[in-house]
């Protein structure tokens, strides 16, 4: 038994309850996706139980076992964005001790934040979404006047969404261009 | 001393197959039996002189000694008595099937009821017998496949089959999994790969990908309750109801009539799928209330065949879609399709796989054999001892195919672990008490996509005593969920405040217990398997 693996799984077992999933899959934080893969393989090769099946200590089996599962857990939350980009603002946080295990509280959130980020672009009222909805379609078409008429009506049930009033910026920008080349043609 | 040989069993609803790695770096190899066959019936006939026969010889007894013969045991491992598996199975089989404790399933066969792992134990028990014979001495460790979609319940009690026939089961590895890694063992190669695996009774998709010693599953998705003999199913109606209308006698009200349009239902696939027509001839199939023997003969051609089942197939890319779905993954990315199972060899499955991935399915891997192959592979990676030191050849990285959830209020669940989560792994949840003076904390344990605890499978109510007593909210207890390699679930608590961990008790599991184990280990040993003798 490689004795210089063997005090490295040690100690990353001693330490395991006091790092992130990132030093666990022993990544930078700016790791991409296919860095992130292929740390998981490379780490699998060293702690994959069954690399130590046959081996007749019982005590280092569980703890590979450990760090392996541990290593999965890493895997499972850093390979998917948006827990990924959530995970690494809570380590990065002031919370750092409490968040280094990605509990059911932050799979909610995540959940919650997807959820919040449609509503925001789609609108979170029926009648919002269906003005907007409506908008985008005569912007598609580029007929800006209906467009910024339902727009209009969207924002009457959603004062406070910033897209809508954003998408309404943009299409009295285009309604502006309309109208001032339109001068051009008007008998001075 | 060189490490003992373990054997891979390939434990199939309709035929099993057990393979070893003889000789170290050597390809694996598949055991024949004493006559030369490398796949032998799940079928378990109970003779009269005590002995049972096991294999290929057995399927015969199916009509002659049918309610004293049991096969597709596979289709009720692990099942509930009411599930609609079962029940069905109870309509066609011609052995007993009856109810056990706790919701459990018992095959009556001579006045004796054996739980559903006996007799898969028994099929083991041959595999056992077979592969000592080939290799010239003991046998006394095993890896089992199942299928990648089989839940905890079917798992566990796969697993206790082979504890029943003396086996100890280094692991219960996944049919696709297993396949891939008998395609890719050695190869050095960094693909995308979809399994396809079209059993007697299951259907599994797997899509995984290989990074030269690294079998990484991405995702499975499957349907345990599609397989060959629904496609046998769909020939038998037809038959049954064209004997209706020329004969006016319904044949599958008789269970021995059944048996024989079975049969011939069987072998009409069969041909059909090789030969592009089927001719049906049953002699003396049944015998009219007048007293006239009549016989069953049908002409079958592919057309009319691919009619009749092509709802099966479309149903099979449903599951690809799912399996692709999952893994973020579409049927282009795939840069190779392995078909296993018997099944696959049919021309409409080989049309739509090429047709669905927009590419040939790789040939040159019997789909009958690459399970078991897989799977020894794997026994012999699990005792090499040098791994530790210098690593393994291949890395299984698998995955569970199931949400791990907990049952909540009004009757709906709350997710825990989900599933194509990668194995072995953790997840724990901290519980108070709401009620002062509590002393037990029950939860219930479910395996499903649904979120209303009845549509999905409940492997246990788990039952937590010994922390400490205190007010309602003061005690907390972290039971930690565990799914390990074979993708068996574990639970285990501990009282938050002493770190002590609490004593578990599992309840309305419909699982064998420990006792009940031994009892069956004991009676296996004393079965004696039938010596097979034919005309040499």
């Amino acid at each position: 038994m490689d004795a210089q693996f063997l005090i490295e799984a040690e100690t990353l077992a001693t330490v395991l309850d006091q790092i992130d999933y990132f030093n666990v899959l022993k990544v930078p934080y700016s790791a991409s996706p296919g860095d992130i893969k292929k740390a998981y393989y490379r780490e699998s090769r060293s702690f994959h139980p069954d690399r130590f099946a046959a081996h007749p200590g019982a005590e280092l089996r569980e703890m590979v076992g450990r760090i392996y599962r541990r290593v999965n857990e890493a895997y499972t939350v850093l390979r998917d964005d948006r827990k990924r980009a959530r995970y690494l603002a809570d380590v990065t946080g002031p919370d750092r001790a409490k968040k280094l295990r990605f509990t059911e509280a932050e799979e909610a959130a995540v959940k919650e934040e997807a959820k919040k980020k449609i509503e925001e672009q789609f609108g979170q009222t029926p009648n919002g979404r269906r003005f907007y909805a409506a908008a985008m379609t005569e912007m598609q078409a580029s007929r800006w006047e209906p467009a910024a008429r339902a727009l209009r009506s969207a924002l009457m049930y959603e004062p406070q969404n910033a897209k809508f009033r954003e998408m309404l910026a943009q299409v009295e920008k285009e309604l502006e261009k309309g109208r001032s080349k339109g001068d051009q043609f008007k008998i001075r | 001393m060189s490490d003992p040989i373990a054997i891979g069993i390939d434990l199939g609803t309709s035929y099993s197959c057990v393979a070893a790695v003889t000789d170290p770096g050597a390809p694996p190899q598949v055991l024949p039996n004493e006559w030369g066959e490398r796949t032998h019936a799940s079928c378990v006939s109970f003779l009269d002189d005590g002995t049972v026969l096991v294999g290929n010889n057995a399927k015969k007894n199916i009509i002659t000694n049918a309610e004293n013969t049991v096969y597709s045991a596979k289709r009720l491992i692990g099942r509930f008595f009411f599930s609609d598996e079962v029940k069905k199975a109870q309509a066609v089989m011609p052995y007993e099937i009856v109810e056990g404790p706790n919701n459990s399933v018992r095959v009556q066969v001579k006045g004796k009821a054996f739980a559903v792992p006996e007799i898969s134990a028994l099929v083991l028990k041959e595999m056992k017998a077979i592969a000592e014979t080939s290799l010239g001495h003991e046998v006394k460790q095993a890896v089992v496949t199942c299928p990648a979609y089989f839940n905890d319940n079917q798992r566990q009690a796969t697993k206790d089959a082979g504890r029943i026939a003396g086996l100890e089961v280094l692991r219960i590895i996944n049919e696709p999994t297993a396949a891939a890694l008998a395609y890719g063992f050695g190869r050095d190669i960094s693909q995308k790969i979809c399994v396809y695996d079209l059993g007697g009774g299951t259907f599994d998709v797997s899509i995984l990908e290989i990074g030269k010693d690294v079998f990484e599953v991405l995702s499975t998705a499957g349907d345990t309750y599609l397989g060959g003999d629904d496609f046998d199913d769909r020939i038998m109606t037809w038959l049954a109801d064209d004997f209706l209308s020329k004969h006016g006698l319904d044949l599958r009200q008789n269970k021995y009539c059944l048996q024989m349009l079975k049969e011939a239902g069987e072998r009409a696939k069969i041909e059909v799928g090789r030969d592009g027509v089927a001719d049906i001839f049953v002699q003396g199939v049944c015998q009219s209330p007048e007293g006239e023997v009549l016989d069953l003969k049908q002409h079958l051609e592919t057309e009319a065949f691919n009619r009749m089942v092509m709802d099966l197939v479309q149903r099979t890319f449903k599951v690809c879609d799912e399996a692709l779905q999952s893994a973020r993954l579409t049927a282009a990315d795939v840069d190779a399709v392995i078909l296993v199972g018997g099944p696959t060899r049919l021309p409409i499955i080989r049309t739509g796989v090429r047709h669905y991935f927009q590419k040939e399915p790789m040939t040159g891997i019997d789909p009958d054999e690459v399970v078991a192959l897989g799977a020894s592979i794997q026994a012999a990676a699990l005792l090499n001892s040098q791994a530790a030191v210098y690593g393994q050849a291949s890395y299984l990285l698998d995955v569970t195919p199931l949400t791990l959830r907990i049952g909540t209020v009004g009757g709906f669940t709350e997710r825990i672990i989900d599933k194509n989560t990668p194995i072995p792994i953790e997840k724990s949840k901290t519980f108070t008490t709401s009620r002062d003076g509590q002393d037990k904390v029950r939860i219930r344990v479910y395996q499903g996509e649904a979120s209303k605890a009845e549509e999905c499978e409940l492997l246990g109510e788990f039952e937590f005593t010994g922390f400490r007593i205190g007010y309602r909210g003061e005690v907390q207890i972290q039971v930690t969920f565990e799914i390990d390699s074979n993708g068996i679930v574990n639970v285990a608590a501990t009282d938050l405040e002493t770190g002590q961990k609490t004593s578990t008790t599992i309840n309305l599991s419909s699982g064998l217990s420990e006792a009940d184990l031994q009892t069956a280990i004991d009676a296996n040993s004393e079965i004696e398997l039938a010596r097979d003798v034919r005309a040499a």
